[in-house]
């Protein structure tokens, strides 16, 4: 059974009661009547329908699965559990609100098929409000783009088609669930192509995104940008902290210096405020580069071994 | 700062020795509940606590068995069991090489238990023993864990005030699940006390993060011993490891997969501040004032300092986070209906074996059945 699956098409959902039915049908039709391809819906402790919905749908049709978690852990743990699970040798995600159109998914699956490991969907024709959703989400993939220095048109579409290889070396954990490109990207190696896609405006039930998310993307996006420059020489990066506070304490002993020759006649306080100053900067070296030794620690302590731990490689013909 | 993940049925890797083998079961014959007692600190007389708990079972008709886990300084207190398993009962002990607290001791008590339910029973009596079989059944019926709240209580108004304050604290992440994580007498599937990585002093807030887990957690009510009713002042030192553990609970449930969010917020809001510190100087330094007499110089280089070492400590978190990310999954699946493949896991509360003359003397509503 494992090896006859060629596609897992894999939906987190949180509370969708309207929409699943839709969401089944609309697969379905898309997909046709072949047996080799699953819908993996997974559950992220929804507490209305949703549930009794799917599994009715799984009682009439073996494609259909449903993945229950044991309570709500959000829409990053929600992927990474279906994309643990899934069969297909590939892998579709997309939303479970119908905003997208699973008639995309061929198209997808064509462009995958021209040698990439990665296809991002970008919506065109967004049917959101400007100010809160579209403004916003623009300011956010140009930020991605710049710090992850993956160019991505559209980050937040779910839309998304992988190859096995791919998932098997990234791991989603905090909300990374936004950053897949730039993480697949910088730390698998993944060939990325983009295909627009179509967006239909949220029918049924609500939007779970709001505005409070900025803080969150900024911390996740710091991260990110660590993960993907120094993600193999940490050391290096506290190493350029550790210079930087030492050029800055080397510019405090200089004025130092140059405050000793007019300070005989200052206030009492002058002689001590750069020497000082100083000091701190030059522990604030010494304790970033210790830190980078921990940061070596931990990877080479924390790395696993083995073809996962590496790159999508491919084989030229 | 990282639990591990994935640990395997063996338990913690203490030398273990079991000193005194059951003889009155065959080994093959499979206990309807495993009462572990972890022995550390100030415990009862073993061999009284054991007579007054076991008899509740019995009298439900449960097949069960006592594993006490039995740190070495507390070797002598073991012989009376020694006498009663010698006549019998159904008594295993389990030395430790050396002194491990009580977290370790449960976990190596849930690896060699016998049962599919467990029930953790302190060494000093907290609870009225009847509580035992209704534990037990509130765990056949489907729960995961079940916590017993001391109530009604017996003892002293600072007792109580001590467990609403803890409760206050641990109330958020429990979602007022759990009003008395201090019982300690909790039943559970086997499968939650070793799935739970369990180190320090985290065995007492068991059912918060079985909560976390995303575990069915309930509560009964129980009669406070009248032995427990002692009014109870601890050193001050006590209280702050109290304080540390809650804090530290905090932080892993919120933060455990996300460490930059944390330490972020702290560095971020101390950059921003020292930063704001050292830009009024910088202004005020070309209106003509020396930088060089001004302390509130060396004020703002600190703070900002300290906020980039914060930053920095959370960037470490970040890169532990990352580089275990492979081994451990931040979900927990309850059921896939695909169940035919291997990697499935589908936990189905209904799988123990029946204890029907358990069930019709206490009266509780029959076991759920299986569906497929």
């Amino acid at each position: 059974m494992k090896s006859t699956i060629r596609l897992s098409v894999v939906v987190p959902l949180f509370n969708e009661c309207e929409n699943v039915s839709h969401l089944i049908g609309a697969v379905r039709a898309v997909l046709g009547e072949g047996q080799d391809w699953e819908l993996v819906l997974v559950d992220d402790g929804s507490t209305d329908c949703t549930c009794e919905l799917i599994e009715s749908e799984v009682r009439v049709d073996a494609r259909i699965r449903l993945i229950r978690l044991a309570r709500n852990y959000g829409q990053t743990a929600a992927m990474q559990a279906a994309f643990d699970r899934a069969r297909g040798q590939v892998i579709v995600s997309m939303d479970g609100d119908l905003q997208n159109d699973p008639a995309d998914i061929p198209l997808l699956l064509a462009r995958l098929d021209e040698g990439f490991d990665l296809v991002v969907g970008y919506r065109v024709h967004r049917k959101d409000r400007l100010l809160t959703r579209k403004l916003p989400s623009w300011v956010a993939n140009r930020l991605i783009g710049m710090i992850t220095g993956v160019q991505i048109r559209d980050n937040g579409c779910s839309l998304k088609a992988y190859r096995r290889e791919l998932l098997d070396r990234v791991h989603l954990y905090s909300d990374m669930h936004r950053f897949i490109p730039a993480l697949a990207v910088s730390t698998a190696g993944a060939r990325v192509s983009e295909i627009p896609v179509r967006h239909h405006a949220r029918r049924f039930g609500e939007s779970k995104y709001g505005l409070s998310r900025i803080w969150k993307v900024a911390s996740d996006l710091l991260a990110l940008k660590m993960l993907s420059s120094f993600r193999e020489r940490p050391l290096l990066m506290f190493g350029l902290g550790a210079l930087g506070a030492s050029m800055l304490a080397l510019l405090s002993i200089a004025l130092t210096t140059l405050t000793f020759d007019r300070g005989v006649s200052a206030p009492s306080s002058y002689g001590y405020v750069y020497p000082s100053i100083a000091l701190v900067w030059l522990s604030l070296a010494f304790f970033l580069l210790l830190l980078g030794l921990v940061a070596e620690v931990v990877i080479s302590g924390g790395r696993s071994t083995g073809e996962m731990s590496l790159p999508v490689v491919r084989e030229w013909t | 700062m990282i639990i591990n993940r994935g640990r395997t049925g063996e338990g913690p890797r203490v030398r273990v020795a079991e000193l005194v083998m059951p003889t009155l079961q065959a080994p093959g014959l499979k206990p309807d509940v495993s009462v572990i007692v972890p022995v550390t600190e100030r415990p009862d007389p073993l061999a009284e606590l054991f007579l007054e708990y076991s008899e509740p079972l019995a009298d439900a008709g449960l097949n069960y068995e006592f594993v006490f886990v039995v740190e070495p300084r507390n070797r002598q207190r073991v012989v009376p069991l020694r006498k009663l398993a010698e006549r019998g009962q159904a008594i295993r002990v389990f030395e430790v090489g050396h002194t491990v607290g009580e977290s370790v001791l449960l976990m190596l008590g849930a690896a060699r238990s016998r049962a599919d339910t467990l029930i953790v029973l302190p060494a000093y009596r907290r609870v009225d023993a009847s509580a035992l079989p209704e534990l037990y059944v509130k765990i056949f019926e489907g729960a995961d864990l079940v916590n017993c709240r001391r109530n009604p209580r017996r003892d002293s108004w600072l007792n109580r005030l001590q467990t609403r304050v803890l409760h206050t604290l641990v109330a958020g992440l429990s979602s007022g699940r759990v009003r008395d994580v201090g019982s300690g007498v909790r039943a559970m599937r086997r499968e939650v006390l070793l799935e739970i990585p369990l180190y320090g002093d985290f065995f007492r807030f068991l059912p918060v993060l079985a909560i976390r887990e995303g575990y069915q957690v309930e509560e009964i009510d129980a009669p406070q011993h009248a032995s427990d009713a002692k009014t109870r002042v601890y050193s001050p030192g006590i209280y702050l490891r109290r304080l540390i553990d809650v804090f530290g609970l905090f932080f892993l449930a919120r933060f455990t997969y996300k460490p930059l969010r944390f330490f972020g917020m702290i560095g971020g809001t101390l950059v921003v501040f020292g930063g704001l510190v050292l830009v009024v100087l910088f202004l005020q330094r070309l209106a003509g004032e020396p930088l060089a007499g001004r302390p509130l110089l060396l004020l703002g280089v600190l703070v900002f300092t300290l906020g980039v070492q914060a930053i920095a400590l959370g960037l470490i978190g970040e890169i532990i986070v990352h580089f275990n990310a492979p081994g451990r999954s931040p979900y927990r699946v309850q059921a896939d209906t695909a169940a035919e493949d291997s990697l499935t896991v589908v936990s189905d509360p209904a799988v123990q074996p029946p204890a029907d003359a358990a069930r019709a003397q206490i009266g509780g509503p029959g076991g759920r059945t299986a569906e497929g």
